[in-house]
């Protein structure tokens, strides 16, 4: 009756749920399977050809360049992350305030702005380039815009916070006396590092990942902004085949396939985290 | 009895008038932001006739098909380019215009009217023209060693490596490279598409940027030399750095007409004609113009244009180069095919 009662609770995330996420993907999936007509109206007759497309070859390639884009972007939040998270968790109080606070700061920027700002730094006229040639280190602008590098760095500069928070919260439940009795083993620092407080806050840097590798798959305006077009990711692709492509059916069928590169990360996540010690990952 | 009859007579002429002044009251347009319907005149509209304007912004063609397709009686204009027109007009989502009620209509250009979008100029009017050139930065172009660019097969010289800034859309750079080929846009001939394919893909190594927004700033910040672009974006690269000039392709060069058009559901059809002829009086449409940097299909506005508009041959289209223009006809039949070999030409 408790049980019943408690989960009675849960009824209006559900029917939240339900009607404005699960509803609208239904309606995608059914997309996919439809034809259109010359003009990009839906026409209600049956096709596979929307996903036949889906796996042509050069197709499948925009899936590659996604998937590396995603996933190189939660290794560098990973690589930068970590050690920001493990830092401010060790602080005093007062200090982790400020110290979550700024790295939450750029959150109250838009974020095409921000990477504007990306741009008034790194282009050829731009701050860096600027400051160089004036030290006399260089004679000519650098060129950094307008490369896979460019976007993969404005990617991960959006969704480093995700990732810092994620992985703090693990590392602030992290139990001290662990490392402490690590150490009087006789334990050095890395070996207590790898061997106990890794496996530990596995669970926060798998998260982490999660959270970030996912809206990595999405953010096209950055590699639009910052990539100036030089190549194509899932989302640039999608974007334009449900415009000026005028084909909504294929941009459905290539959502869900960047739906199922999503529910891939979150399957591991799972198989990661429901095994909290994480020792089946490092054996 | 006569007093209360008299009362309610009062109230209800009262409600009925206050009623017809509401609907009167209010249109609501849909079209691009960024003052492509500059505020000030909407201001003076509403000044001038008491009709409140609602600005709906979008940022394509194809938001304002599905906003208007999904609520037809909440809009009562919208300005949407072209081939949109032809869509929606074929989708039945646009009234016949009533020309009794627009006496400024015939200030339009007729060189603008009776489009493939529109062939019995039924249902849209012309507001804004552009067509997409090259904007060359000649001095830059000489440094590099490359020949003068007059051409779009200029664009291919290797000299040029890195240095040329174009629009991201895949219609319009297989149109640069099919003209330069001698084709025409949208050929959907097997043969001379592959030959255009191999074309397009030696062009890679020369492009630095795709940018539809913005593509002038390549040029003014100079990590570009050459951009293919609309006409608006142009002007203000040329605007901002004189060095930079346009040059008209010999081949040809896409024409792109925004029109005004009604929905058919239009709540306040009245007050959506007294604004169209309202913007085509020829001092306002000539302030628009000047405003926005879109060429005037407002013949009547020609005396109105100020000096720097009139002698900008991007502005003030010469015939010459105006009888050079093709629309892009006929892009259903060749989209996914195109769209397919650019993102292979962008994977390279």
């Amino acid at each position: 009756m408790r049980t019943w009662k408690r989960n009675l609770l849960a009824v209006p995330i559900l029917l939240w749920i339900g009607l404005l996420v699960g509803i609208p993907m239904l309606l995608v999936v059914a997309l996919s399977f439809l034809s259109r007509d010359h003009l990009g109206n839906i026409v209600y007759q049956f096709t596979l050809d929307n996903w036949r497309k889906v796996v042509d070859p050069i197709y499948l390639r925009v899936f590659w360049n996604s998937l590396l884009m995603a996933l190189l972007t939660a290794l560098i939040t990973l690589l930068v992350g970590y050690p920001v998270a493990y830092i401010t968790s060790n602080l005093s109080p007062r200090r982790r305030a400020l110290s979550l606070g700024l790295i939450m700061l750029p959150f109250w920027i838009s974020s095409l702005l921000r990477t504007y700002g990306w741009m008034i730094l790194l282009g050829n006229a731009g701050v860096i380039n600027n400051v160089l040639m004036a030290l006399g280190l260089i004679e000519r602008p650098l060129p950094m815009m307008y490369k896979f590098g460019t976007s993969l760095v404005g990617t991960a500069y959006m969704l480093l916070p995700f990732m810092i928070v994620a992985v703090f919260n693990s590392v602030d439940k992290l139990d001290r006396s662990l490392l402490e009795a690590s150490y009087d083993l006789g334990a050095s620092r890395w070996k207590t590092f790898f061997h106990i407080t890794i496996p530990l806050t596995l669970p926060g840097i798998v998260g982490g990942f999660t959270l970030v590798f996912i809206p990595a798959l999405g953010l096209y305006f950055v590699s639009d902004l910052l990539g100036g077009g030089n190549t194509v990711f899932l989302g640039n692709l999608i974007h334009t085949l449900a415009t000026r492509g005028r084909n909504r059916p294929l941009a459905a069928a290539f959502s869900l396939g960047m739906v199922a590169l999503a529910l891939m990360v979150l399957a591991f996540y799972w198989k990661v985290t429901k095994d909290k010690t994480g020792e089946g990952l490092f054996q | 009895m006569k007093r209360t009859s008299a009362v309610l007579f009062t109230v209800v002429v009262l409600v009925l008038a206050v009623s017809a002044v509401m609907s009167a009251a209010e249109i609501t347009l849909m079209t691009w932001g960024g003052d492509f319907i500059p505020r000030v005149i909407i201001e003076e509209f509403e000044q001038e006739t008491g009709i409140r304007v609602n600005y709906k912004e979008v940022t394509s063609n194809e938001d304002m098909q599905s906003l208007l397709e999904a609520n037809p009686d909440q809009y009562d204009l919208l300005v949407t380019t072209d081939y949109m027109v032809d869509i929606l007009r074929q989708n039945g989502m646009l009234e016949v215009l009533d020309k009794s009620k627009l006496p400024n209509y015939a200030n339009i250009n007729p060189l603008y009217l009776g489009k493939y979008y529109d062939p019995d100029s039924e249902y849209a009017i012309p507001y804004a023209v552009s067509i997409s050139l090259l904007l060359v930065n000649h001095e830059e172009v000489e440094k590099l060693g490359a020949k003068p660019i007059t051409t779009y097969s200029d664009l291919w010289q290797p000299e040029l490596r890195n240095k040329v800034v174009v629009v991201d859309w895949s219609v319009e750079i297989m149109g640069i490279v099919l003209k330069s080929l001698g084709y025409d846009y949208n050929e959907t001939d097997p043969e001379k598409v592959a030959q255009a394919r191999e074309k397009l893909f030696a062009l890679k190594p020369n492009i630095v940027r795709f940018e539809t927004n913005t593509p002038e700033d390549s040029l003014i910040n100079g990590e570009a030399v050459v951009g293919f672009m609309y006409s608006n974006q142009a002007v203000k690269g040329n605007a901002a750095d004189p060095r930079l000039q346009p040059v008209f392709p010999t081949e040809g060069m896409p024409i792109f007409i925004d029109c005004w058009v009604m929905s058919k559901e239009a709540p306040n059809k009245d007050g959506a004609y007294q604004f169209l002829d309202f913007i085509m009086r020829p001092e306002i449409a000539a302030r628009i113009a000047d405003i926005t940097k879109f060429t005037t299909p407002n013949k009547a506005a020609e005396p109105y244009l100020p000096d720097y508009y009139r002698n900008n041959p991007m502005l003030n289209l010469p015939d010459e180069v105006a009888a050079n223009t093709s629309f892009y006809i006929g892009v259903d039949k060749v989209l996914e095919e195109y769209e397919h070999i650019y993102v292979e030409f962008k994977l390279r």
